[in-house]
C-alpha cells in the first residue's frame, strides 16, 4: 500500500465572538486587539485528516498549509499541535480572494502530489464558500463538498453532504477535494504541551513568486460597513396582544 | 488478688524437635512476609520520586486520629467500623500480646530462668493479660463474623474477592483453633485460676464434657497447637500478598498524605520539555507515593457511595480507577521489560471515566486509607488533554478561556457591563481600596448570575466597604482549566491574574465563587501568590458580627421555606459552614412564614450540584447530568426556596429544577440578603 | 451583457430560489441593456423547461447523465455552455446546488465570483454588489475585475418575474455524454419529504430552540404553530446537535440564511450565530422564557413566558378564525 498524504490548507481568520468593528472609513474591519484563530471549517479538516491517519493501517502524511504572512506562523503551529505532521507557509504579504488562493493551492498540489485535499468549506471571515471548489475545478478532480461523514471505500471515499435536499451520498474517486461542513467532527483541543511538541515539527516557507503565480485579483472590495439592527423591541403581555399586533401593526399576518 | 505464683507455661506441651520445626517454620514464614513486602516496595519505587515533606507532629496526630482511634472508618459506616474496630482492636492486642510473650519467654530462657518461674508473665499482670486478650479474641471473632455476615448479605458497594474470604476464615479459625488449643491446655496442664481465661475456660468445660481425659488432652492440645501455628506461621507468610497489605500501605499513606483539601500538583514547563511528558500515561508516572495508595485500597467502595457522578450512572467508580491502576501495577511487576506489550492505562480506564469527576473531593475525604482518587483522575487528564483527548464542547470552552478570559469567549470589553448603573469602583480609578471584589466569568456574563454580583455590590455599599473590582482586567482564575488538566492554560492565566494582582497592590480578595475562593487561596500561593481570600458569606458573616451591616428580617413570604445546599468546594474542600447559615437564620427569626430544613446530606457531607471538575462545559441532557440525585433531594424538602453560595450550583440547581418541573426557586446568599436592605431602606 | 441563469428544479418546476435569480438577472439586464437565458440540466426535463419559459428564455440540457446533480458533470455543462454562448454573468440563487455546482463552474471559467449578494446597483457601466461578510456582521460592497462573472444572490433578497402566459422560446443544448466527467458517482439523498415550504423561501418561518424538548414537542409546537400560518420549520443549532431537528432546518451562520416577512423565535436565547442566519427577517417575534435572553434584543415583538403554555394558545387562536 502506498503511503497516502492528505493536504490541508488552512485559513487564519479573525476570531468572531469578538466584536467585529469596520473601519471609519470603511476600507475595512479594525484589526487591532482582534485575536486571531483557525479557521473553525479548517480545524475540522485538520481533524478529519488525523482521524483517516489514525483509523488507517498505512503510513499517512497529513501537511498542512497556509498562505499569508509570518503571522500565520501560530495558526499553523495549532495544525501542527493538533497532530499535522508538517506544515507550509506560502509567503504571501497580499490579501488573496478565492481564485488567487485556489491557484496557490493548485500550485503547492502540483508540487506535494497528495491523494486527498480537505479543507474548511467556508472562511468565516469572507464566507464565501468558492475556494474548496475553484481549487477542484483547477485541478480537473471530483469534488464533495459540505462533508458531514467521510468513509474509505477502497480507492473511493463515500461522502455523506448537507444539502438543501437532505443528506446526498456520493463516492468519489481519489485523488479529490473534500471540504468540511460543521458536523463533521468535534476538533480536538491542542494543549500547550502540544504546541510546545509542535515546536519540533517542520514549516517550510515558500515564496509564492516561486510557484510562478502572479496575483490576478477578481474581487475588489470598494468599502464595508457594519449591519446593524436598529430594532426595539415592544414587549407584549399575552397571545391575544400579540396576535393583534402582527395583524394590524406590522400585517405580518 | 490473683497468687504471685500465677502463671502459666508458655511452649509447655511443646517438644524439642517441635519447637525446632516451630522455628524454622517461623523464620520461614517471617522471610516470606519480608519478601512479599520487598516485592511491593519494589513496584512502589517505580513510580517518580517525589518530596512529599512530612512533620512528623502532623505524623503522630494522624496515625493516633485514624489508625489508633479509627476515626474515618467509623464515619459514613456505623457498623461496619465499629466491626472494623473490633477486629482491628482485637488483632493488635493479640499481636502486642505474643510480643510480649515472646519477650517474656526469650528473657526467662536468656536470664536462665525455669518455664515455671516466668520473669513478669505472673500474678496481676498475668490475670489482667489473660483477660484482656481472651476478651480481645471475642472482639477480633465478633469483628469477623459481622464481616462474614455482610459478606453472605452481598452489600454491593464493597468490592469482594474469594483470597479476601480465605483470610477472613482464617482469621476465625485461628481464633476459635487459639481457644480451643487454651481449653485442652487448660485441661493438661491444670492451669490454676484459669477463670481468667474465661473463654478458654469454657472450651475445656465443652471438651470435658465430650470426655476428654488429661492424657488425650496433651496430644489434641498439640494437634490443635501445630494447626493454630500452622495457620498463623502461614497467615503471616500470606500476609503481603492479600489485602491485609492495607495495614502498611495504608499506615504509609495516610501518614503522609498531602495536607488538606483543594490542590493540584504543578508541573513546570522545563520537567515537560525534559519529559515529554504531562500527567499518567503509564502506571510509572505517578508518583511513589500515590503508588502505595494503590495497595492501601481495601476496595471498600466508600468512595463509590459518595461519587456524585456515581450516583448520576456516570461510568466513573473512583474505587474501580483505584484497583484498575493496581491491576496495571501488577501487571508491571510481572512483565520482563518495560518494552513487552501491555495493556496502556487509557484501555482499561476509558476517557469517559475519567471525564465524569466532577472533582466535589467526596472520595478523598471519605477513604480512611487515605487514598487520594481525585489526583489519580486529574493525572490522567493532564495527560489526556495533552495528547488532545479533549474536543468538543469542553475543549471549546478552553479556547475560549484562552483567547477571550472567559469560557463562553465573550468580549473581554464587556466584563464589567454588569455593573452598568451601580457605581461599582474599578481598581484603575480607584486604587486605595482595601478589598478586591473578585467577580469571576460566570458573574460578569451570565445574565442571571449578574444579578448576584449586583446583589453583592448593594451590600457592600450598605456596609460602607471600600472595595473595588477588576473590571476588564479581570481574567478567569484558570480553576476549570487546571482540574480539567489543562495545567498550563492555567498556569497563563494565573500568571497574568497575579501580575494584576501585584499591580494594584491586592491584599484581601472577598469572592462569591467558591471555586474561584479555591484557586485563589490554594492553587494561586504555589506561584508567589500572597493575599487573604474569603469567601463572601465568610466576609459578609463578619460585616455583620462587627455590626457594619444590618440584615433585616425581611418580609419573607416569598422565600417561604428555606434550605441551604453547601457548595463542595465552600463546605468540604474549605470548611465554610457555619458563615452561610447565621447569614440565613438572620433573615429568618422573627418571620413566621419563613423557616429553615437543612438537606439530608450537608455540610462536609454535601452532595455535589455537578458543575465542578470543568463538568459544566459538558453537554449533558437534563437527566443524565451528575448532581440529579441532589436535585431530587432538593425537591424532596418541599422548600420553597434553595440558597445557594456557588455560580455553579445556581446554574445546575437552578436548571435542574425547571428540567423536572419544580417550583422551587434558587437564590445566591448575596441575593437573600440583598432582599432584606431592599425593604429595609 | 449576456446573462445565464443556472436553474434549480425539482423535476416538475423551477424552484423559487432560481425565479428570484431570473429577477435578478432581469433588473441587470434592464440596467446595462442585455438579454437572459435561463439553463435547465437535468433528464426528462420538459415540464420544468416549459414553467422556465414563463419567465424566461430557456436552454435545455437533457441527458441521461446529467439526471443527478453531480457536481463534475454539471459545472462542465455550465461551463461550457457559458464558453460557447460567450456569456458575461452566470447567476444562481445561492442554494447548497449553487454554492456546490455554479462555485466549481465559476472555478472552470477563471474565477471571477460573488456570492451570496444582496443588493447590487450599475455603477460606471459596471456592476456593483453588496454581500454579508463576518456572520452577517458586516456589508461589503464588491466589484469583480475578469470575464465571465460569476454570481449567486440570496433568494430572499429579489423579486421574481410574474409569470407570463406566453412561453419564451425553449432551445436544446446538445451534451456529448462521452466527454462528462465520471469520477463522481451519486448514491443517493435521504430527504424528508415535507409539505411545508423550504424555510430559505418561506414567507413566515417558526423557528424553535432549546426550549423544545424532544422530536414530538418540536413538531406539536413549531410544527404546529408554522402549519396555522402556513410557514416553514427551522431550528437552532442546540436542537440539531440534539438530534431533535435535522440540519436542513438549522437557521444560522453556518447554517441556512432566512429573511422571511415574519420569523418567530420559540425558546431560542439568541446566540450571535443564530442572528446571523435571521437578522434581516422583516419582522422578528421572540418568545422565551427568560426575560433577559438575547433574542429580545433582536426582536420587534417579545412575549416572556413557557412556549409549551403560550404556543398551544396560539395555535388554537389561529385556527378559531
Amino acid at each position: 500500500m502506498t503511503p497516502m498524504k492528505i493536504l490541508v490548507p488552512t485559513k487564519r481568520v479573525p476570531d468572531t465572538d469578538q466584536k467585529i468593528r469596520v473601519r471609519e472609513d470603511g476600507s475595512g474591519i479594525d484589526e487591532q486587539h482582534l485575536p486571531f484563530v483557525v479557521n473553525p471549517f479548517d480545524a475540522i479538516a485538520v481533524e478529519e485528516a488525523l482521524r483517516i491517519r489514525e483509523n488507517s493501517a498505512d503510513n499517512v502524511e497529513v501537511v498542512a498549509v497556509g498562505i499569508g504572512s509570518d503571522d500565520y506562523e501560530s495558526e499553523l503551529r495549532t495544525s501542527l499541535a493538533m497532530g499535522a505532521d508538517r506544515a507550509i507557509l506560502v509567503e504571501c504579504a497580499e490579501v488573496l480572494d478565492p481564485w488567487n488562493v485556489a491557484r496557490i493551492l493548485d500550485e503547492v498540489v502540483k508540487r506535494e502530489t497528495p491523494d486527498l485535499v480537505l479543507m474548511g468549506k467556508q472562511a468565516v471571515d469572507d464566507d464565501a464558500n468558492q475556494a474548496g471548489q475553484f481549487l477542484a475545478a483547477l485541478l480537473d478532480w471530483p469534488q464533495a463538498t459540505f462533508a458531514s461523514q467521510v468513509d474509505f471505500d477502497e480507492r473511493r471515499l463515500r461522502v455523506e453532504r448537507e444539502t438543501d435536499a437532505g443528506i446526498e451520498v456520493v463516492l468519489v474517486d481519489l485523488p479529490a477535494v473534500i471540504t468540511t461542513d460543521l458536523r463533521l467532527n468535534e476538533p480536538r483541543y491542542a494543549s500547550l504541551p502540544s504546541i510546545l511538541k509542535a515546536r519540533k515539527k517542520p514549516i517550510e516557507r515558500i515564496d509564492f513568486e516561486q510557484l510562478g503565480i502572479a496575483i490576478e485579483p477578481r474581487i475588489e472590495v470598494l468599502s464595508m460597513e457594519s449591519t446593524s439592527t436598529g430594532r426595539t423591541c415592544v414587549r407584549v403581555n399575552s397571545v391575544d396582544e400579540l396576535l393583534d399586533r402582527l395583524r394590524c401593526e406590522a400585517k405580518a399576518i | 488478688m490473683p497468687n504471685e505464683s500465677l502463671t502459666r507455661e508458655i511452649f509447655g506441651n511443646v517438644d524439642d524437635l517441635s519447637k525446632v520445626v516451630f522455628y524454622a517454620l517461623a523464620a520461614a514464614s517471617i522471610g516470606c512476609f519480608a519478601w512479599g513486602v520487598y516485592r511491593r516496595a519494589r513496584l512502589w519505587r517505580r513510580g517518580r520520586k517525589t518530596d512529599r515533606p512530612i512533620s512528623w507532629r502532623t505524623v503522630s496526630a494522624r496515625l493516633l486520629n485514624l489508625v489508633a482511634l479509627q476515626s474515618k472508618v467509623r464515619q459514613g459506616r456505623r457498623w461496619a467500623g465499629g466491626a472494623h474496630c473490633l477486629l482491628f482492636g482485637g488483632f493488635v492486642v493479640l499481636f502486642i500480646g505474643t510480643i510480649l510473650i515472646a519477650i517474656e519467654h526469650y528473657g526467662a530462657t536468656l536470664v536462665g530462668r525455669e518455664p515455671t518461674d516466668p520473669l513478669f508473665h505472673k500474678g496481676l499482670y498475668y490475670a489482667v493479660f489473660e483477660v484482656v486478650l481472651e476478651t480481645a479474641g471475642l472482639a477480633m471473632l465478633a469483628g469477623c463474623v459481622w464481616f462474614i455476615g455482610r459478606r453472605l448479605r452481598g452489600d454491593t458497594s464493597v468490592g469482594y474477592r474469594a483470597l479476601d474470604s480465605l483470610v477472613l476464615a482464617t482469621l476465625v479459625l485461628l481464633g476459635i483453633t487459639g481457644y480451643l488449643a487454651e481449653g485442652l491446655r487448660i485441661i493438661h496442664q491444670q492451669t490454676p485460676q484459669p477463670g481468667f481465661s474465661y473463654v478458654g475456660l469454657g472450651a475445656a468445660r465443652l471438651f470435658e464434657l465430650i470426655g476428654v481425659t488429661r492424657d488425650g488432652a496433651a496430644m489434641i492440645h498439640l494437634a490443635l497447637w501445630w494447626t493454630h501455628t500452622v495457620l498463623a506461621l502461614g497467615f503471616i507468610a500470606a500476609f503481603p500478598y492479600t489485602r491485609l497489605l492495607h495495614s502498611i500501605a495504608g499506615v504509609v499513606s495516610l501518614a503522609t498524605r498531602a495536607e488538606g483539601l483543594g490542590t493540584l500538583s504543578p508541573i513546570s514547563i522545563e520537567e515537560v520539555e525534559e519529559t515529554g511528558l504531562v500527567g499518567a500515561a503509564n502506571i510509572e508516572d505517578f508518583t511513589r507515593w500515590q503508588l502505595v495508595e494503590l495497595d492501601a485500597c481495601v476496595s471498600c467502595g466508600r468512595c463509590q457511595d459518595v461519587c456524585p457522578a456515581h450516583e448520576a450512572g456516570k461510568p466513573l467508580s473512583p474505587r474501580d480507577v483505584v484497583q484498575d491502576l493496581r491491576s496495571h501495577l501488577n501487571a508491571e511487576g510481572r512483565t520482563a521489560s518495560p518494552t513487552d506489550a501491555k495493556e496502556t492505562l487509557g484501555e482499561s480506564i476509558t476517557a469517559e471515566t475519567v471525564w465524569s469527576c466532577t472533582t466535589c473531593h467526596a472520595c478523598v475525604d471519605t477513604c480512611p486509607l487515605g487514598v487520594d482518587p481525585l489526583r489519580f483522575i486529574t493525572d490522567l487528564r493532564r495527560n489526556l488533554v495533552a495528547e488532545g483527548g479533549l474536543r468538543g464542547a469542553p475543549a471549546t470552552s478552553l479556547q475560549k478561556v484562552q483567547r477571550s478570559g472567559n469560557p463562553w469567549g465573550l468580549p473581554k470589553d464587556e466584563r464589567l457591563n454588569w455593573a452598568a448603573g451601580l457605581d461599582v469602583p474599578c481598581v484603575s480609578d480607584h486604587p486605595d481600596f482595601d478589598v478586591l471584589y473578585w467577580v469571576g466569568c460566570a458573574a460578569a456574563y451570565d445574565r442571571r448570575i449578574q444579578k448576584v454580583a449586583r446583589a453583592m455590590v448593594k451590600l457592600l455599599q450598605a456596609a460602607d466597604v471600600n472595595f473595588a473590582v477588576l473590571g476588564p482586567e479581570e481574567r478567569c482564575t484558570g480553576e476549570s482549566a487546571r482540574r480539567m488538566g489543562d495545567e498550563f492554560l492555567f498556569q497563563e492565566l494565573a500568571a497574568t491574574n497575579l501580575d494584576t494582582f501585584t499591580r494594584y497592590s491586592v491584599k484581601k480578595i472577598v469572592t462569591h465563587c467558591p471555586h474561584c475562593l479555591n484557586s485563589l487561596k490554594q492553587d494561586y500561593p504555589q506561584f508567589g501568590g500572597q493575599f487573604e481570600v474569603v469567601h463572601h458569606t465568610q466576609f459578609l458573616a463578619e460585616l455583620v458580627s462587627e455590626g457594619k451591616l444590618e440584615i433585616s428580617q425581611a418580609d419573607n413570604s416569598s422565600s417561604g421555606k428555606l434550605t441551604y445546599h453547601d457548595p463542595c468546594y465552600l463546605a468540604r474542600v474549605n470548611d465554610v459552614v457555619e458563615p452561610p447559615r447565621e447569614l440565613i437564620q438572620l433573615t429568618l427569626s422573627g418571620t413566621e412564614n419563613g423557616h429553615f430544613v437543612e438537606l439530608p446530606r450537608r455540610e462536609r457531607n454535601t452532595a455535589c450540584c455537578g458543575a465542578g471538575g470543568g463538568r459544566m462545559w459538558f453537554d449533558d441532557a437534563a437527566d443524565t447530568r451528575v448532581g440529579v440525585g441532589r436535585v431530587q433531594e432538593i425537591l424532596e424538602t418541599e422548600a420553597q426556596s434553595v440558597i445557594v453560595a456557588c455560580p455553579f450550583c445556581l446554574t445546575m440547581v437552578s436548571d435542574g429544577v425547571a428540567a423536572t418541573g419544580g417550583g422551587v426557586e434558587a437564590k445566591d446568599i448575596a441575593e437573600l440578603l440583598a432582599e432584606g436592605l431592599d425593604t429595609n431602606a | 451583457m449576456r446573462i445565464l441563469v443556472v436553474a434549480e428544479h425539482d423535476r416538475t418546476t423551477i424552484r423559487s430560489g432560481t425565479r428570484s435569480a431570473i429577477g435578478f438577472a432581469n433588473s441587470v439586464a434592464q440596467q446595462s441593456g442585455g438579454t437572459v437565458e435561463c439553463l435547465v440540466l437535468g433528464h426528462e426535463i420538459d415540464h420544468v423547461a416549459q414553467d422556465a419559459a414563463s419567465i424566461s428564455q430557456v436552454l435545455s440540457a437533457d441527458c441521461a447523465a446529467l439526471a443527478d446533480p453531480v457536481a463534475d458533470r454539471h459545472a462542465h455543462v455550465i461551463a461550457k455552455v457559458a464558453t460557447e454562448r460567450n456569456v458575461d454573468l452566470v447567476v444562481a440563487a445561492s442554494t447548497s446546488y449553487a454554492k456546490d455546482i455554479v462555485g466549481r463552474a465559476a472555478g472552470l471559467l477563471g474565477g471571477s465570483m460573488a456570492s451570496e449578494v444582496v443588493g447590487h446597483e450599475i455603477r460606471d457601466g459596471r456592476l456593483v454588489m453588496r454581500r454579508p461578510m463576518f456572520a452577517g456582521a458586516v456589508t461589503a460592497t464588491v466589484r469583480l475585475t475578469g470575464h465571465p462573472q460569476i454570481v449567486t444572490i440570496r433568494a430572499t433578497a429579489y423579486q421574481p418575474p410574474p409569470p407570463a402566459d406566453e412561453k419564451q422560446p425553449i432551445t436544446a443544448i446538445g451534451i456529448d455524454e462521452s466527454a462528462l466527467p465520471n469520477h463522481i458517482c451519486f448514491e443517493r439523498v435521504e430527504s424528508k419529504p415535507s409539505h411545508r415550504p423550504d424555510v430559505t423561501e418561506a414567507g413566515i418561518v417558526v423557528s424553535g430552540g432549546r426550549a423544545l424538548k424532544n422530536s414530538d414537542d418540536f413538531e406539536r409546537l413549531v410544527g404546529g404553530l408554522a402549519d396555522a400560518l402556513g410557514g416553514a420549520t427551522g431550528s437552532s443549532r442546540a436542537l440539531v446537535d440534539a438530534g431533535i431537528t435535522s440540519n436542513d432546518l438549522q437557521v444560522g451562520q453556518t447554517g441556512k440564511i432566512v429573511a422571511p416577512d415574519l420569523y418567530i423565535a420559540l425558546g431560542i436565547s439568541g446566540a450571535v450565530q443564530h442572528l446571523a442566519g435571521m437578522k434581516n427577517s422583516k419582522v422578528i417575534v421572540a418568545i422565551n422564557h427568560d426575560p433577559d435572553a438575547p433574542m429580545f434584543e433582536m426582536a420587534d415583538y417579545g412575549l416572556v413566558g413557557d412556549v409549551y403554555e403560550l404556543v398551544p394558545q396560539l395555535i388554537e387562536k389561529l385556527h378559531a378564525e
